[in-house]
């Protein structure tokens, strides 16, 4: 592997490896299929990746380097702070010539990119290329409809999803067994439990991330029936904060996220509630699915061996809708074809049943159900992989517009605001209403 | 008449190519210079904002809309905000960090045992990353497991404030915490200022029965009055683009509490992707800078003249 590492330390990626080979030397039959499926590739020139830091990185790390072993390509990584990567993918995708034959691209990031016409679509790449039907769509994720602006299942696949981050809904489950509390499914009994289970300031009912807010927040509009924006029947796009369910949920957020949190409510950042209940400091938390494997490292948890988590809870059972917040690998337009192949040999290598059982138990967020549901039962990954099977009936991904940056921002200030008092819950929904409707309208969005 | 052109159009050729003309060519490259790396983006971004871009198929689109940014402006709920918050701050940070500086100054030029141990460990603050310092301070400040917090409540404090979280003391916890940071900044220009004083003016005050206070007063505050107004100018434009310690103590929360201007900015470039509306605030920005340059001048040149 290239020394171009960025700050993943040496320590980490022995870590990793170390969790990799442990993983596969208990698996003969896994080692195996990659070996044998490894056989399959033709060399390929050097590669070089723009991929994120973050917790799922090092078993991201730990699959490039047994590719590099399995078939001899060699892949370097620019691993690059999450702030960072917007701009880095920008600068690379409009140079003459891009300095990476694959990036990886945040969910939120994507109606930029596949809308710019910057992206090779992976048809150009791989005439024959279809997308495994065990991957799981997040919305079509993958696929962008140039007619509708919008994700769609009749779109152009511009990217291969390569990380499955969703929420999930995490528990104390000492506490629950020992109170002889079901975990929840809907908001109600998400309340009770944080009335029955808080004891601040030792223990806190329940918190939420506020910093920012729109991505969280999200389930609980959904949930409602209350999306910022959707597409109708008719063509016409209709505004969530227009139906009364909008101020409903809007009231309902803020008082999950205030009356049992700790007192600086206002302030906590997705570190902030991981800190809380990795030490065993909150009951419950609504948050993102890859904070999963950190609750199990003994540096950084008291938690260990006590966790639960499952389905975030909605307004009912049924209408449980957990966002998406996943990432895809993309190919820059601006590439020589051998260069964009070699990117993409790479991604479909990785996106195969056997490696994504391999890159879960590395620490990283697989894609592929049937990974999922095979790891249900694994002792020691079980506990979120079976929330991850559990949840994909229920995801409900933002929908992904080139407007969609302009609507979170609107949500997240007015949230903020009204999660301080600086405006009231009434008038936030009204804001957001008026925000969004205008800026549907000024994009030339028919508007019911 | 023909005659005076005549002698006009060799003045400016013997100027130009005459003997003494090398002074000017030597300027070419410095021109040069200027105009690639400072002219150019100027105009890049003045074009950009009275523009709309976008990337469609592959290039980036520029249409033009004119003055049509001031809608966007006035439909920015956001912009005012920051601004008001960014003013408060610049004014906040530079009366407090002049008056710190000039005091620590004041006390370190007189300090004979230890004095290159108090100027080291001033100025430490100063090269410290700003982010690095963000997450430091974040960290002091957090109300669940925050040193100041843990102190409190050692000492009894049943309800310790919530620093960054409280919508009302969150601006000023970035006041300290940029004031910790930038007092250095001023302290080296202050310090280097009363160094350069004539030490026998000095003598002479004192000589002539003046206490401290008064030595200061009328002696070195108004041999000092040009740099600390050069001091204030530099500080003043620094705090107006403060970014990073914010973005990483409080990223402009809670609510719009510290939202600053070029965190706005910021947002729009990045998160927005309205790279036209982006560059028209930007502008808006660097106006706004020069309208106060120009009256840190005026009044520079107003008090250089009061003391003679």
């Amino acid at each position: 592997m290239n020394k171009r590492i960025g700050n993943f330390s040496r320590r980490d990626f022995l870590k990793a490896v170390g969790a990799l080979s442990a993983g596969l030397a208990a698996n003969p039959l896994l080692h195996s299929n990659i070996r044998a499926f490894a056989q399959d590739i033709a060399a390929q020139p050097p590669i070089t990746i723009l991929i994120n830091d973050s917790p799922w990185f090092p078993g991201f790390a730990a699959m490039v380097e047994l590719y590099t072993e399995s078939t001899g390509n060699e892949i370097n990584l620019d691993v690059t702070p999450f702030p960072g990567m917007l701009d880095k993918t920008r600068n690379a995708v409009q140079a003459g010539e891009s300095e990476y034959d694959a990036v990886a691209i945040t969910e939120q990031n994507i109606p930029f990119f596949y809308n710019s016409g910057l992206l090779r679509p992976i048809a150009d790449i791989d005439a024959d290329f279809t997308l495994d039907d065990h991957i799981i769509s997040y919305g079509d994720a993958a696929r962008w409809d140039s007619d509708l602006g919008v994700n769609g299942p009749m779109g152009t696949i511009l990217g291969v999803p390569i990380n499955g981050n969703i929420q999930l809904y995490y528990y104390r489950r000492d506490l629950f067994e020992a109170n002889g509390i079901e975990p929840p499914k809907t908001f109600d009994e998400m309340e009770a439990i944080a009335e029955q289970l808080g004891r601040p300031p030792r223990l806190f009912g329940n918190a939420n991330r506020v910093n920012p807010i729109w991505w969280e927040f999200g389930a609980y509009v959904d949930s409602y029936d209350a999306e910022y924006v959707r597409l109708e029947d008719d063509g016409s796009w209709s505004v969530g904060f227009e139906r009364p369910q909008g101020l409903e949920a809007v009231n309902r957020w803020l008082r999950l996220g205030r009356d049992w949190a700790p007192q600086n409510y206002a302030d906590l950042g997705q570190g902030d509630l991981l800190a809380l209940m990795a030490s065993g400091r909150l009951a419950q938390v609504h948050m993102v699915g890859a904070a999963a494997p950190n609750y199990d490292n003994p540096d950084i948890s008291v938690v260990g061996g006590s966790m639960g988590a499952t389905v975030v809870p909605g307004v009912t059972a049924e209408a449980r809708s957990p966002r998406t917040g996943m990432w895809v690998m993309c190919h820059p337009d601006n590439l020589p074809s051998e260069r964009a192949a070699a990117g993409l040999e790479f991604v479909k290598w990785l996106t195969t049943k056997d490696n994504q059982l391999a890159y879960a138990k590395a620490g990283a967020i697989p894609v592929r159900q049937d990974t999922y549901e095979e790891l249900a039962t694994d002792p020691v990954v079980g506990w979120w992989a079976s929330a991850f099977a559990e949840s994909t009936p229920f995801l409900h991904p933002e929908t992904r517009l080139p407007e969609t940056p302009l609507i979170r921002d609107s949500v997240s200030t007015r949230m903020a605001q009204a999660y301080v008092n600086e405006i009231s819950a009434e008038d936030a929904v009204a804001l957001m209403a008026s925000e969004i409707r205008a800026i549907m309208e000024d994009a030339g969005y028919t508007v019911a | 008449m023909a005659h005076l052109t005549m002698k006009s159009k060799n003045d400016w050729r013997s100027r130009l190519f005459g003997a003494g003309s090398f002074k000017l060519w030597a300027l070419l490259p410095l021109l040069v210079v200027l105009v690639i790396f400072t002219l150019l983006p100027i105009l890049q971004l003045v074009q950009m904002s009275v523009s709309e871009l976008e990337f469609v198929d592959g290039e980036l689109v520029s249409e033009f809309v004119g003055l049509g940014q001031l809608d966007n402006l006035a439909k920015d709920p956001i912009a005012g905000i920051a601004l008001k918050n960014t003013l408060v701050f610049v004014v906040a940070v530079v009366i407090i960090e002049t008056v710190t500086g000039f005091c620590l100054a004041v006390a370190i030029s007189r300090t004979k045992t230890l004095a290159v141990l108090y100027r080291s460990v001033v100025i430490i603050p100063l090269l410290i990353p700003p982010v690095a310092i963000g997450t430091m301070w974040s960290l002091m400040y957090d109300y669940n497991y925050g040193l100041f917090t843990t102190i409190l409540i050692e000492m009894g404090v049943q309800y310790p404030p919530l620093w960054t979280a409280d919508p009302d003391l969150a601006l000023i916890s970035v006041i300290i915490v940029d004031v910790w940071h930038w007092t250095s900044f001023m302290f080296l220009i202050m310090l280097a200022g009363i160094e350069s004083i004539p030490p026998p003016l000095l003598e002479a005050a004192r000589v002539d029965g003046a206490t401290e206070l008064r030595a200061i007063r009328h002696v070195i505050l108004p041999m000092m009055a040009p740099t600390i107004l050069v001091a204030m100018l530099l500080r003043t434009i620094l705090a107006f683009k403060v970014f990073d310690q914010i973005f990483v103590l409080t990223s402009g929360g809670p609510g719009t509490a510290t939202q600053v201007i070029s965190m706005h900015i910021y947002k729009v470039f990045s998160e927005q992707f309205r790279l036209g509306y982006a560059a028209f605030l930007s502008l808006m920005v660097a106006a706004f800078m020069f309208i106060f340059v120009a009256f840190y001048l005026w009044a520079s040149r107003v008090v250089r003249r009061r003391l003679g």
